[in-house]
């Protein structure tokens, strides 16, 4: 492991532990919980995304409860499409962090749809639960609340996600941006 | 005084807490499930993680009551179980009882284990292992890395507040805040990132070879009985369920 990506993952951990712990105490209905992964992913690549993303989810497993560690494929999938974005130079402006956000939050509001109705029936975390008992009350399917309710917060999420981390990566001094390739792609330098 | 749990060898209390979180998993609800919560809490007091059990009662609360409302009171027909004069989905009842004992057995064990764990005790019994240095440094180092930025967090936070950041109570106001919180916070932690990369680089962290430990904590029998229990314990539930 090279000290750089040892250096970077311990950060990129604690970003995800301390950016979700931020976004519950607002009481918002995004989580914000997988902006290290994403960074790490666009920042080192997959492998690094992929590594950052599995020890998060099983030091918040520690701190949370083991339960957690189902989604830990949520994380993986971030991780993969945070760096296919960076590939196709996906934060290069707004709109374009926004579009990829969207579709990333598409394919994980599909996975931890599934994750959460087949494994938990539905009960998750508080904010996605409470949008879905909402759905539930308005005479949807338990399957079909579990599901608009995990697509809706999960598009606002990662679009705000991918929003951020655009900014940051457009933000970042040359000198750090020309040590990862990758990153320096991802934003068109 | 040093709890029991702080005492043992690392890997100790680990391997108990996932066992018991396989075990929750695979024991027959709901006397099963209710039988690892139980043992659960027993465990956590009688070794001084009393605090992990009361922790787990905080986390779990809002799920026990989402379950009830999504599969109890939103549960499908037929509904024979009468709480408080609100007529309840039996099946729905009963699938919130066995999800929520598993839940609680899983988080109180898991809590139990985190507010005994001592990264650095962790480290060196690692170290005396062979494990591989850079991954326990890394398990170590996020440890650390969590409880700095979580200081940094609430400095930023007041700070921003200082200059006019309101996080009010509609959620237009705590969305606009959300840059103001976590962009500055995600910028300092890559340029730390950076500069430590140089500091670990010359410290000869990812050099290879044996490493040496300086105070390895001691593998007593006790440990290595209790591990095989754990591990005997989750054959047990799986044989209680399949057998």
């Amino acid at each position: 492991m090279s000290p750089r990506l040892l250096a970077l993952i311990p950060t990129a951990v604690a970003i995800n532990l301390v950016v979700g712990q931020v976004a519950s105490e607002l009481a918002l209905p995004v989580y914000l919980d997988t902006l290290g992964t994403s960074l790490v992913a666009v920042l080192d690549g997959l492998s690094g995304g992929l590594l950052v993303g599995t020890l998060g989810q099983l030091l918040s497993g520690m701190l949370r409860g083991y339960v957690w560690l189902a989604f830990t494929p949520i994380q993986w999938l971030i991780a993969a499409l945070a760096a296919l974005a960076a590939a196709r130079g996906g934060f290069g402006n707004t709109s374009r962090s926004a579009a990829w956000g969207a579709a990333c939050g598409v394919a994980c509001g599909l996975t931890s749809a599934a994750i959460s109705y087949f494994l938990f029936g539905g009960v998750t975390a508080t904010g996605v639960t409470a949008v879905g008992a909402l759905f539930r009350s308005a005479g949807f399917s338990l399957a079909a609340a579990v599901t608009t309710a995990s697509l809706l917060t999960d598009i606002l999420d990662k679009t705000i996600s991918f929003i951020l981390l655009g900014i940051l990566l457009r933000s970042l001094p040359l000198r750090i941006l020309g040590r990862f390739p990758l990153a320096a792609r991802a934003v068109g330098r | 005084m040093t709890s029991l749990a702080r005492r043992a060898h690392p890997f100790t209390p680990a391997t108990v807490a996932l066992a018991l979180a396989a075990t929750a998993i695979l024991a027959p609800p709901p006397a099963g499930t209710l039988l690892v919560y139980i043992v659960t809490v027993v465990i956590a007091v009688a070794t001084g993680g009393a605090r992990g059990v009361a922790l787990g009662i905080a986390v779990c609360a809002p799920f026990w009551i989402l379950l009830l409302i999504m599969h109890g009171v939103m549960g499908d027909e037929p509904r024979t179980t009468v709480v408080l004069g609100v007529a309840l989905s039996t099946t729905g009842l009963s699938w919130a009882l066995e999800q929520g004992l598993r839940l609680a057995a899983i988080v109180t064990a898991s809590l139990v284990f985190a507010t005994s764990f001592d990264p650095h005790r962790f480290l060196q019994a690692a170290i005396a292992r062979g494990w591989r240095f850079d991954m326990a440094f890394v398990v170590v180092a996020t440890l650390d890395a969590a409880d700095r930025l979580r200081e940094q967090a609430v400095r930023l936070r007041e700070a921003q507040r200082t200059r006019g950041l309101r996080t009010g109570r509609t959620m237009l106001s705590k969305a606009r805040a959300i840059p103001a919180l976590v962009f500055p916070l995600m910028l300092m932690s890559v340029m730390e990132a950076d500069d430590r990369a140089l500091a670990l680089e010359t410290r000869g962290l990812t050099l290879v070879g044996p490493r040496t430990p300086i105070d390895p904590p001691r593998d007593r029998s006790v440990d290595r009985v209790i591990r095989w229990a754990a591990l005997l314990l989750v054959a047990a539930a799986g044989w209680w369920r399949f057998g």
